[in-house]
């Protein structure tokens, strides 16, 4: 599935994560903004990488900044972008998680 | 941890942009000129338990404005994040979720730390982008039209464009292997934006080693710089051009191999002059700069405003000699139009 549009999900305060999707890319592009990048950079792409692969997402360009959000926050933020970029918010996918 | 309250501030109300004037101006922001605050869409602020204004921002359209928080508050950071946070938001409900801001240097890293990426600092300030697509995709989808082991570019408004611009592209393609010509993309000219593009095009069609490109918002693309943390215009003209040329220094030159760069020569208008001389001092080396003289027809130089003047006459047989055939029938075929427009 490609996403068709730009669209974002979350807030820049502390334990959240801001998560915007784009379309364009060879394969799933990540840019991580984190205080705790050194630490937990692989797993916070892993968890988003996650949940664009069970939207069956392949291709995307991600921009995230992260405030220490928990790994079910980061999961929830994507999976509220990636609802918005397919203009599917009225059909959740509660299975992605 | 303090709790600041976010609220609305309607500027329209009397009181309150005195609120919010006493509160940038004891944060150091001292300027207000109508034609900074009258774009200003939205303006929020935070407040403490005590009702006292501690952080605001603004939005005048993709642009972040007037952002500045109490510094004396240990909670600063965060609440910095919140106000650009709840500015970004309001864009993306707008759909917009690509935006700008002009800083002070102090402020530059708080926006990197929140995802912002600096395009151009100089010792003013800095310009930042947020949000996606960035300039990186845009460099992209440049580099995708062909490459080139060494460039030169131009960057033209061309409103519209003339036989001025003909020869200086004529030039740069003799005297290099590959030319890019990036047209300026804001959209506040007589010609907008896809009819400047396409009379560009069209003008420089057969010269086989130029490449016309959109300059996207990347280039001279801010007319409306903000002048509100620099006392006077000239010092405003000093720093925009200061910071378009090191934009294009950091970010072009290294993305598309740019060894040399035109302009055309100025006698009439200072901001070019200006121009011309802080990309001079900025780009080389090892871009090197080279200003071409322009080219006259009769005694006066040809330029895009006196071709603006006869289309407001509508002078068809002024037109000749000034503008490429190209050009001339694209005004023939649209005058009534582009009159309406002036």
């Amino acid at each position: 599935m490609d996403i068709t549009h730009t669209a974002t999900a979350g807030t820049l305060e502390s334990s959240d994560i801001q998560v915007t999707l784009a379309p364009g890319g060879d394969g799933i592009d990540i840019n991580l903004t984190s205080d705790v990048i050194k630490q937990f950079g692989d797993q916070i792409k892993a968890s988003i990488t996650q949940v664009l692969n069970n939207y069956g997402i392949t291709s995307a360009k991600v921009k995230a900044v992260d405030k220490g959000a928990l790994d079910i926050v980061i999961k929830a933020r994507t999976v509220a972008a990636v609802q918005r970029a397919l203009d599917i918010v009225d059909q959740p996918k509660w299975e992605v998680l | 941890m303090m709790t600041a309250t976010m609220r609305d501030l309607y500027l329209s109300d009397r009181m309150t942009m005195h609120q919010w004037r006493e509160f940038l101006e004891s944060q150091g922001i001292q300027e207000f000129p109508a034609n900074e605050v009258e774009p200003l869409e939205e303006t929020i602020g935070l407040f403490d338990e005590d009702d006292q204004l501690v952080a605001t921002g603004s939005l005048a359209g993709p642009i972040l404005k007037y952002i500045a928080v109490r510094h004396d508050d240990a909670g600063h950071g965060a609440l910095f994040n919140r106000i650009v946070g709840e500015l970004v938001s309001r864009l993306a409900q707008r759909g917009i979720t690509h935006y700008f801001v002009f800083t002070k240097p102090r402020y530059i890293d708080s926006f990197e730390h929140v995802g912002f990426t600096c395009l151009a600092r100089v010792e003013r300030g800095g310009l930042l982008e947020g949000g996606m697509p960035g300039i990186d995709t845009y460099l992209e989808t440049v580099r995708a039209l062909g490459s080139w082991p060494a460039s030169a570019a131009i960057v033209m408004n061309a409103n519209p464009f003339t036989l001025g611009h003909r020869r200086l592209v004529e030039i740069a393609a003799q005297e290099n292997e590959h030319v890019y010509v990036f047209v300026v993309h804001e959209d506040r000219s007589l010609f907008t934006t896809d009819e400047r593009l396409q009379l560009v095009r069209a003008g420089v069609a057969d010269l086989k080693n130029v490449t016309v490109v959109d300059g996207s918002d990347y280039l001279i693309g801010f007319a409306a710089f903000p002048a509100y943390f620099l006392p006077s215009s000239k010092d405003v003209i000093d720093y925009q051009t200061k910071l378009d040329a090191t934009l294009f220094r950091d970010w072009f030159v290294p993305a598309l191999g740019i060894t040399r760069r035109y302009v055309g020569q100025e006698p009439y208008s200072p901001t070019t002059e200006a121009y011309n001389q802080a990309l001079k001092a900025v780009l080389e080396p090892p871009t090197q700069v080279t200003v071409v003289e322009r080219k006259r027809a009769g005694q006066e130089p040809i330029s895009a405003s006196r071709v603006r003047k006869l289309i407001a006459q509508g002078d068809m047989e002024g037109l000749e000699g000034l503008v490429p055939s190209t050009t001339r029938f694209f005004i023939q075929d649209h005058l009534a139009q582009l009159q309406m427009r002036i």
